[in-house]
């Protein structure tokens, strides 16, 4: 164990700083959930790239800089650290790229990882159908194989940013009558292909922030296809792995939160009700607790070393410290809190983190599926429950 | 930047681990129970195994290992809810003994015993040698604990001073503040006293999170052995929910301990405020994992007979042993809210020494 940055990780983070210094936007963006302030985003991810740093873990024949976890949590902390904008793209570079590179072939890791790094296709994911959310392998939407062509038909449902992105990759059903996690298989498709119609669905902030999306008789080349055909739940499993694990919520996004609760708590202190002070504080152990957990689950991982269930315990942290983060700073705001501007704000960050915290707990798998999957998994309790 | 154990701080843990497995089982627990709590053998075998000379310098007899290595166990001593007054002896008292007193710990020879005005009482008085900081040992007057296996005694008054004890802010989180701008080192306060509570505080926190492990895989077991409506309670999901929320805390109370180990053993200033976060954590995940273990065993849990009350009795102790909640939280507030340290994502290890 040796808790101290070698010179050139401070040096990378220099360098990191001194960049994000010169080119985040003074003011933020508008909100990623709507129209207007997902293009700012898209130009947003078209600077990083052009600075290079689009995804630095990423082999730099892919648009990266080929550096491991540890100066990637450095980067992610110089990122927020500078209060640059969120991710458009979190769902391509963040679940997509890192399933590609895992299950993709040479052509497929070229012909979309390079784009996602530099920021020319955003990525949506089909997954959730109506009657297929936290039981996913419920799914029926359908992809009859016809020459090299599939043909997809169905729908999906609760895809984040389908409205606004180019491409979107799923599960679909290869084999016809299939039960189950059999024959399904994983399909990236652009979203303006003939026969694709997007919904979009007002979430609970009133933005259009996700989307359903129709499928009828759409063609999909086979080449489309990551992994087999038929093996698409097992690639699932990874991406959703992904989701929950190390790279979704990187630990400096609750560090500057929680740093940023601290700063309200010292300006409303005289108003602050007894216990406010007391989960100000656990908000912040919280934060470092998550990030010395990444820490180590980073530096196993480079050691070859895998993350299975472990991720679901990440999981329910971080979603439960954010909601609880954003409660505390509702709570301090008091009357406050409900004003959709603050004074001198453009926008009331707090009521925004807080609205977006109350689906933490149910994205990228329910805290319910994930206490679930820690019990039988982790601690090796029975499969099947009552009834 | 490395995070994970070191292949000697693996075997070193597997090591004590399999040890204590096969040698400071329940059935042992209960039967100190019978006899008064001690029990030379037992003492004699953690000597055997090297622990009492873990933290002495090799020259004076011993493994000269670090805090991280402590801390790892002292997890397991937690875990075997080991009662002898080990962890005060070779994992606190060390740096504050003279060499020769030292090499006396490394053999077993020699037993310290710890005063703080945070404690209204003194671990094991009655077997130590030496009590730290210096004073005459006072006559062992015996005080009663919930947890059967600990051996309590009346501090004598020169250790409780009333200004110091609880509702007073503590000095150490001033000198934390004042090492800050340079103008105090981390050096040993005039008797020691603020650093016995820091290491203290620490091995009582790697300790809960033992304790936590173990009482979260006992209620584990039952819950996979224990059948009602025809089945395992442990295949209902209002048990499984019980127990990975149990998980999930004590997953996170783990680094934060494993980081306060660290900077403590490489002296940086922060090392109090990570002290008392780990400390923090591991009382609450191991006041959960005791709360849900009574409640996953139903009834059984509310018995003598079931071995879960052992742990359950200790984690009631050290929460509160060594700073409990309301100290340690008041020493994070002073350094987060107070402004003592800088706080941020880029702040997570920042040792300060390296600015110098």
């Amino acid at each position: 164990m040796e808790l101290a940055y070698t010179p050139e990780q401070q040096a990378f983070r220099a360098e990191v700083r001194a960049w994000m210094a010169a080119h985040v936007p003074p003011e933020p963006l508008k909100t990623l959930e709507g129209r207007e302030g997902y293009d700012q985003h898209v130009a947003w991810e078209r600077t990083l790239a052009s600075g290079n740093w689009g995804m630095v873990t990423w082999p730099e024949a892919y648009g990266g800089r080929g550096l491991d976890l540890i100066r990637w949590l450095i980067f992610e902390e110089e990122y927020w650290r500078a209060g640059a904008p969120l991710r458009a793209n979190q769902n391509g570079i963040f679940l997509l790229g890192p399933t590609i590179m895992e299950y993709g072939t040479d052509e497929q890791k070229a012909r979309f990882l390079t784009p996602m790094a530099k920021g020319e296709v955003m990525w949506a994911q089909a997954w959730s159908e109506p009657n297929a959310g936290s039981d996913m392998a419920a799914i029926r939407s359908r992809a009859m194989r016809d020459g090299d062509d599939y043909v997809i038909s169905g729908q999906k449902t609760w895809s984040s940013r389908a409205a606004f992105a180019d491409w979107c990759f799923g599960l679909f059903r290869t084999e016809e009558w299939s039960q189950r996690h059999k024959g399904l298989s994983f399909i990236l498709l652009p979203l303006d292909s003939p026969g694709v119609t997007i919904r979009p669905i007002r979430q609970l902030h009133g933005e259009t922030g996700f989307a359903e999306i129709f499928f009828d008789e759409v063609r999909v080349p086979v080449a489309n296809r990551i992994a087999g055909e038929g093996e698409g739940w097992a690639v699932a499993m990874a991406t959703a792995g992904f989701e929950r694990g190390l790279m979704l919520r990187s630990p400096a996004r609750f560090q500057m939160a929680a740093k940023r609760l601290v700063e309200l708590y010292r300006t409303h202190a005289d108003t602050a009700a007894p216990g406010a002070r007391e989960a100000v504080l656990q908000a912040w152990t919280d934060a470092e607790a998550y990030a010395l957990n990444t820490y180590q689950v980073a530096a196993t991982v480079m050691a070859g070393g895998h993350i299975g269930a472990e991720a679901s315990l990440n999981k329910i942290f971080w979603s439960e410290l954010d909601r609880a983060l954003h409660r505390t700073a509702m709570s301090l705001l008091g009357a406050a809190a409900e004003l959709r501007t603050l004074p001198g704000c453009e926008a009331n960050a707090w009521l925004e983190g807080y609205i977006f915290s109350l689906s933490g707990p149910i994205y990228a798998g329910s805290n319910e599926i994930q206490r679930n999957i820690i019990a039988e998994r982790l601690l090796g309790l029975p499969r099947k429950g009552a009834g | 930047m490395d995070f994970r154990l070191t292949l000697d701080q693996i075997e070193l843990r597997d090591a004590v681990r399999d040890y204590l497995d096969g040698e400071h089982g329940p059935e042992r627990l209960r039967r100190l129970d019978e006899q008064g709590g001690r029990d030379p053998a037992v003492w004699d075998g953690l000597v055997g195994m090297g622990l009492t000379g873990l933290l002495v310098p090799e020259e004076e007899g011993g493994l000269g290992l670090g805090l991280v290595e402590a801390a790892l166990v002292a997890i397991e001593l937690g875990r075997a809810d080991v009662s002898e007054p080990i962890v005060d002896s070779a994992l606190v008292a060390p740096p504050f003994l003279m060499p020769e007193e030292r090499a006396k710990v490394a053999v077993g020879e020699l037993k310290a015993a710890l005063a703080h005005p945070v404690n209204p009482w003194i671990a094991d008085l009655d077997q130590a040698d030496i009590l730290l900081p210096r004073q005459p040992l006072p006559d062992p007057v015996k005080l009663g604990s919930v947890d059967p296996l600990r051996r309590l005694f009346a501090p004598s008054p020169s250790t409780v001073r009333p200004e110091r004890s609880r509702g007073a802010r503590p000095s150490e989180t001033e000198a934390v503040s004042a090492s800050l701008d340079g103008s105090v080192s981390t050096s040993l306060d005039t008797n020691g006293e603020n650093d016995i509570l820091d290491r203290a505080a620490l091995m009582a926190a790697a300790q809960l999170i033992g304790a936590s492990e173990r009482m979260l895989q006992l209620a584990t077991e039952y819950a996979k052995q224990r059948e009602q409506f025809g089945q395992p309670i442990g295949a209902f999901q209002a048990v499984k929910h019980l127990l990975a929320t149990v998980a999930v805390k004590i997953e996170f109370a783990r680094p934060l301990a494993l980081r306060a180990a660290w900077t403590l053993q490489e002296g940086q200033p922060r090392a109090p405020v990570h002290i008392s976060m780990a400390k923090l954590a591991a009382a609450d995940a191991a006041t959960l994992a005791a709360e849900t273990a009574i409640q996953v065993h139903g009834a059984m849990g509310y018995t003598y007979e079931v071995d879960l009350h052992y742990w359950m009795k200790r984690t009631w102790a050290l929460a509160g042993a060594w700073g409990d909640r309301a100290f340690h939280l008041r020493r994070i507030d002073d350094a987060v809210i107070g402004g003592g340290i800088a706080i941020g994502p880029d702040q997570t290890f920042e040792s300060e020494l390296a600015r110098a």
